[in-house]
């Protein structure tokens, strides 16, 4: 079963975006063309609905398909060339809430049609399952790799019903997973380079488009830590740490990872973190400090850790239980921000 | 001579007549090799072999006392961590003693404050002598050890055969040489998932998460007849393990057992003479709604008490690391002078680490033991010992050699 024209305005991204572009010669460079100014008007505009609306959506025109599809790999290149992740991110996010929202609208056989495009093994799946009712079979791999960002609870693999290596889904769950792959495959869309071949008429757009909005992605930035370290906001596990190393009690390998990058993170000085291990049995000195310098970025590759969140924690049994405070963040550096300015007042 | 330069002899003899069993990983050109040399006590990583054969004779004329393999595949493996180019990697799991609590650890294992020099028995927390935290600890692996292992590793690989899906040809178990089991997925399908993707792979398998009021609650909708039970003993996944871990936990308890997991004297009493009635409810619905006996509180600490004893106690770190080194099937461990061996899951029932894992079978050596408790190879039962000379066979004293509480004698 081929999706109709219909469908593919719906779903854009399934599509083959390249022949759609041939068809109509959409050359990037070319889009100052009177001809596909209504292509690019709606191009512009899908960008606008992601920056104007909360949550972000692209509304949904039907029966425009001659304008619904090209716009939306036209609107790509015009995100890209903001050079901006706020929009990027936000466009992407709208383009796959507007698929969510008409999935579930379609039926089974439908949405199977429409993810043939990932290589999801995902089958219709009617029959009760442990005497609970469900639409659809997926397989783990697939549910993992979308689900793993999701942080509700009904989204651990390990509240789901699993058989054989298939999760059991209703139509709703398959959508909303089918919605975090879209806007994956959505920001890998966007290239670098288009700036360079768009012409300048459309580029000014996409500036003045930037600009409309930039009060907004500036607020959506992030708040500095004060410059001072301040240990009355630690949260509970790393207060356990700080003081583990403190007194020289084993801390696993994982808990001084942790330690360290939070300590980093939160502006404290490498050679005070260095001698806050000091009373640890096996210091070393040279070794302790190539781990702190390699952890802040300043060697090996260059990356600068963020403490692990509290999920991992949970994993590995670092966590010793959360507090009223914690019941609210999701990592230890969310929790220690939220505390000093709780603190400050 | 000393104890390691006749160890490593010992393995290097070995190694020349027995390099050829080495059991290479797949791919092996697009994995990272590490191996521990005996004299210099280092790590020697970022290795690459292009063939089993470079590999073995690698093994054969270094005669390391650790030989690992990473579980990823890399572009360039011999390349720095940063610049590997990771490929891919496969799903792993360590079943080890360390993480499971036996009560032989009290008499098998000891320690001695770094301190103040107490020592004693088992693992504690802090020394009772100084309060002090940093310990040197002696641990041996004993049949009670292992067997818990075993027990562990049969509960995961139920897991990965029923849940995941995984056929019994594309799970493969080994002893790792000292206290545990590694149970290695080889199906390609899990080789991208990235650390995230295996963490939750992880968390299903210790019941970490878990939320059971999610279980309990909303069920009525997906009934299809009021004569449906909701839950019921042969239910799926991790609900049917809980209905099914609280009834044949329920249907074994004592007064005792109740008052053990914190329940109030009163409320076990009551739990215990209301046995049958509740047995027969959790049969029908499953054990998510208070009855009589059982209020919201004893539940949870029941069902907290059955996730503990159902879930599987692996070693989180080995299995979430994308770039973990892993021993190599075949090799000698530097701490017991037993190799890593891997049998089929059908025969775990029958596998003894002690009888397959041993490596050296002809002669006798003198050591002079400073403590050891009693083990075993093989058939035979040795020790304990305490300050003596003793002949053992060779096994058995590079086995004590290599838990470093013996000398050589010549």
């Amino acid at each position: 079963m081929a999706l109709t024209r219909s469908e593919l305005a719906k779903y854009p991204f399934v599509f083959d975006a390249a022949e759609e572009v041939k068809r109509l010669d959409l050359d990037i460079s070319n889009l100052e063309n009177p001809n596909l100014k209504t292509i690019v008007d709606r191009a512009f505009n899908r960008i606008e609905e992601a920056l104007a609306t909360d949550p972000p959506r692209v509304s949904y025109r039907p029966g425009d398909e001659d304008k619904e599809i090209p716009s939306f790999p036209v609107a790509i290149i015009l995100a890209s060339a903001t050079n901006n992740d706020y929009i990027k991110r936000r466009y992407a996010l709208a383009e796959a809430v507007r698929a969510y929202d008409l999935l579930q609208f379609e039926d089974e056989k439908k949405i199977v049609e429409v993810v043939k495009v990932f290589n999801w093994k995902l089958r219709i799946h009617k029959q009760p399952v442990g005497y609970r009712r469900y639409d659809f079979a997926l397989f783990f791999t697939d549910f993992l790799r979308n689900a793993e960002v999701f942080h509700e609870d009904e989204w651990k693999l390990v509240n789901r019903i699993m058989v054989n290596g298939e999760v059991f889904l209703n139509k709703r769950e398959a959508a909303r997973l089918i919605q975090e792959e879209v806007r994956k495959r959505i920001e890998k869309r966007f290239s670098i380079d288009v700036r360079q071949m768009l012409p300048e008429s459309i580029l000014q757009r996409v500036d003045d488009l930037s600009k409309k909005y930039a009060d907004r992605i500036s607020r959506a930035r992030y708040i500095p830590f004060p410059k001072e370290v301040v240990n009355e906001a630690f949260p509970p596990c790393i207060q356990i740490f700080y003081g583990s190393a403190k007194t020289g009690t084993h801390i696993s390998h994982l808990g001084r990872f942790t330690l360290t990058s939070f300590l980093l993170n939160i502006n404290m000085k490498p050679e005070d973190i260095v001698n806050l291990f000091r009373a640890s049995a096996d210091f070393n000195e040279r070794m302790t400090k190539y781990q702190v310098e390699h952890i802040s970025g300043d060697r090996g590759s260059r990356t600068k850790y963020r403490s692990p969140t509290c999920e991992t924690l949970k994993t590995h049994a670092l966590c010793p239980g959360p507090d009223e405070l914690c019941k609210t963040i999701r990592s230890p550096l969310r929790y220690y921000a939220k505390k000093t300015r709780m603190l400050k007042r | 001579m000393d104890n390691q330069t006749f160890i490593q002899q010992k393995f290097a003899e070995f190694y020349e007549e027995n390099a050829s069993k080495i059991e290479a990983p797949s791919s092996i050109s697009q994995r990272e090799f590490g191996f521990m040399v005996f004299k210099e006590n280092v790590m020697v990583r970022h290795k690459r072999f292009g063939t089993a054969d470079a590999l073995k004779t690698f093994i054969k004329e270094s005669a390391p006392a650790h030989a690992y393999h990473s579980t990823a595949y890399y572009e360039t493996p011999e390349a720095k961590m940063e610049d590997k180019g990771w490929l891919g990697a496969d799903l792993y799991f360590d079943i080890d003693a360390d993480h499971i609590a036996t009560k032989c650890k009290e008499i098998h294992d000891s320690w001695t404050c770094k301190d103040c020099g107490f020592a004693g028995k088992g693992q504690p927390d802090v020394c009772p002598s100084c309060g002090s935290k940093r310990f040197d600890q002696r641990i041996w692996p004993c049949d009670e050890c292992l067997d818990s292992a075993k027990k562990e590793t049969i509960k995961l690989v139920e897991m990965l055969m029923e849940e995941f899906g995984f056929s019994s040809n594309e799970v493969a178990v080994s002893f790792s040489g000292h206290r545990g089991y590694h149970v290695h997925v080889t199906n390609e399908v899990i080789r991208e998932l990235d650390a995230g993707a295996r963490k939750e792979i992880v968390d299903y398998i210790t019941g970490t998460g878990l939320n059971v009021s999610f279980f309990s609650s909303a069920v009525g909708a997906f009934r299809s007849s009021p004569e449906t039970p909701v839950y019921a003993l042969n239910d799926v996944g991790w609900r049917g393990r809980i209905v099914k871990g609280a009834y044949e936990f329920l249907s074994s308890a004592t007064l005792k057992n109740l008052i053990d997991l914190g329940i109030k004297e009163k409320r076990a009493n009551e739990i215990v003479l209301n046995k049958e009635a509740i047995l027969n409810s959790w049969k029908r619905e499953g054990p998510w709604r208070p009855v009589r006996g059982v209020g919201k509180e004893e539940l949870r600490t029941i069902i907290d008490h059955v996730i503990g004893v159902q879930s599987v106690k692996i070693d989180t770190m080995v299995t979430t690391d994308i770039h973990r080194l892993i021993r190599l099937p075949n090799t000698l461990h530097g701490k017991t002078g037993w190799l890593k061996v891997s049998f089929p899951f059908s025969h775990i029932d029958i596998f003894d680490p002690f009888k397959s894992a041993v490596a050296f079978k002809k002669g006798t050596v003198n050591i002079y033991v400073e403590e050891s408790p009693k083990f075993r190879i093989g058939d035979e039962w040795f020790g304990e010992y305490k300050k003596q000379k003793v002949e053992l066979p060779t096994a058995a004293a590079i086995f004590v050699l290599c838990k470093d509480s013996a000398s050589l004698v010549e």
